[in-house]
């Protein structure tokens, strides 16, 4: 019973293509977990079965404690779910769209959508046709945690959203938890959730290759690291000397070294090795999971 | 029933949209039966035609006020313009809003597959009725000033009628939409059954093989003329049977199938 995700098998085919093979999952009813994976890993498949938007080839799964299929709609009025394409439409004010999705719900708590809107900084009076991406994703939001339900499905919830407003999303979150919410959330990096999750699943090509606490996935993630150098001997070997850089690329120009690498493990080796030199510019910013370095995972379990 | 009500809100404009065109078929016909109608008149007309042509469009009821309001409106415009509006609401009920991608948040919602399908049709339905009774005041209203000489109740009937075979192009087109998922198919589906219907009719009196009108959906309501005859019980259950079925059939069917992949 404290089980609020369960996929045995879990498999979707579409005619000759696998979506999803064979997912075996646990989220606890409480936990934050979130799914990571590029575009096409399955994310939003397995988030469509679980609300049986979609029907499973083969496999089952559970939410808290009914097959999606037999639970029903009052299955669904215990979720909140934020769809990976959100498409909005229609000639009325955001206001009246969450009002007429509450009523779906079965009634939402007075002042509740007023109060969530105000924290993502919507304005409900105006019309959805007209919102803009990101506001539209707050509609979204507004929509997923209005009537506080037991489980949170969002698909890449921080998608179009602007640092600020992931913040004030990622308090949500938190804010759920508190509550003993579940949520089960994807993206497709980590940096965007890891703040929110307490455990991460990565996905790829319908599989789930790597299942952790946040900490053992940070500290094997991928990083891109572009840097402008002084020019001084030895630099190129000083990097190399690191291991794990995959994709160096250095171009000297004026007596500067342009420098761009991926680097996956231990920064602080990777901070004392630049020191040595001197930096001009540095920008580290976490790359979207490439194949490459799902291989990598892979070959590190087999 | 909130599927329903925001179904009816959302559509406001195009059923106001609708509901002028209609009563312009009306107001621009009927008011020209004394001019162009009466019986020794609408024969000189009816000769200029070939033969085959004049069994297509039903002309010969010209010579008749009641022959008159069926051949120009319920039999052809009214016909032809609710269909086409019943078509468009019934492909939009659920192909529109799963291709378009808002379906998938609605069914993600405590609402069940056969409230989607039965919600939109009970939506499509009331807009058919309120069109073809637009239609139907007017014609009364003019019944009296343009001498269509056209009896309550038989104008009930026709009325009738005329409404349910609406509803069989526009469910029709539903239910290729619940099917399919495309909106394509089921306009394709919706518009091919009201030509299908009316193609058949005329083939039908036109080759003297009336087991072919049996066929068609357009027979049933105005085979047995109800504008003069009045209601047609057995022409009524068949279309009625045929909404039903369409209805039911689309509820089993997209209950069955993945949704937004199509």
């Amino acid at each position: 019973m404290d089980t609020a995700v369960q996929a045995l098998g879990l498999t979707k085919r579409y005619g000759a293509t696998t979506a999803l093979a064979g997912l075996d999952l646990e989220v606890q009813r409480g936990e934050v977990f979130g799914l990571i994976g590029p575009n096409g890993a399955g994310k939003t498949t397995v988030m469509r079965l679980l609300l049986d938007i979609i029907r499973p080839t083969a496999g089952s799964a559970t939410v808290l404690g009914h097959d999606p299929r037999e639970g029903g709609s009052a299955l669904r009025r215990r979720i909140g779910y934020l769809p990976g394409e959100l498409r909005l439409e229609g000639r009325t004010t955001a206001g009246e769209l969450l009002r007429h999705f509450g009523r779906l719900s079965g009634g939402v708590a007075k002042g509740t959508i007023e109060g969530i809107a105000e924290r993502l900084g919507l304005d409900l009076a105006r019309h959805v046709g007209k919102l803009s991406k990101g506001n539209k994703q707050k509609v979204g939001l507004v929509q997923a945690f209005m009537h506080e339900p037991e489980l949170l499905i969002l698909d890449e919830p921080t998608s179009g959203l602007d640092p600020l407003v992931q913040q004030e999303f990622l308090s949500l979150v938190r804010d759920a938890k508190a509550r003993g919410q579940t949520v089960f959330l994807s993206s497709h990096v980590l940096s965007e959730i890891e703040q929110a999750a307490d455990r991460v699943g990565v996905l790829h090509r319908g599989e789930l290759i790597r299942l952790g606490g946040v900490e053992e996935l940070r500290a094997g993630r991928q990083r891109r690291l572009r840097a402008t150098v002084r020019s001084q001997p030895g630099l190129r070997a000083a990097l190399e000397s690191m291991g794990r850089v995959r994709g160096l690329s250095l171009v000297e120009r004026d007596g500067e070294v342009a420098l761009t690498l991926s680097f996956e493990g231990d920064l602080d080796m990777l901070v004392k090795t630049l020191a040595r030199f001197e930096v001009l510019d540095l920008l580290l910013e976490e790359q979207v999971l490439e194949d490459a370095v799902i291989d990598m995972y892979r070959n590190e379990a087999s | 029933m909130n599927l329903y009500r925001r179904e009816l809100r959302e559509g406001r404009r195009g059923l106001l949209g609708w509901a002028i065109g209609v009563a312009a078929a009306v107001l621009l016909y009927m008011p020209f039966y004394p001019s162009v109608g009466g019986p020794e008149l609408t024969q000189t007309y009816i000769d200029m035609f070939p033969p085959e042509l004049a069994a297509l469009f039903a002309l010969e009821g010209l010579a008749s006020g009641p022959g008159y309001a069926q051949s120009t409106y319920f039999g052809l415009l009214g016909f032809l313009l609710i269909s086409i509006a019943a078509i468009g609401w019934g492909s939009r009920a659920v192909a529109g809003a799963e291709d378009s991608g808002t379906l998938e948040l609605t069914l993600a919602h405590a609402v069940t597959r056969w409230q989607v399908v039965l919600e939109t049709a009970l939506a499509l339905l009331t807009r058919v009725a309120a069109l073809c009774v637009v239609g139907s005041v007017l014609v009364w209203a003019l019944n009296g000033p343009a001498q269509l000489g056209i009896e309550p109740t038989r104008l009930l009937a026709v009325t009738l009628a005329l409404f349910l075979l609406t509803s069989v192009t526009g469910l029709a087109a539903l239910f290729g939409g619940a099917v399919s998922g495309r909106p394509a198919v089921a306009t394709g589906l919706g518009a091919l059954v009201a030509v299908a219907a009316h193609v058949l009719d005329a083939v039908a009196r036109l080759a003297g093989a009336p087991w072919l009108a049996r066929l068609s959906p357009y027979h049933w309501a105005f085979g047995r003329d109800p504008i003069t005859a009045g209601f047609d019980l057995g022409g009524a259950t068949a279309l009625a049977a045929a909404m039903a079925a369409l209805v039911l059939l689309s509820g089993w069917l997209f209950s069955r199938r993945d949704v937004g992949t199509a």
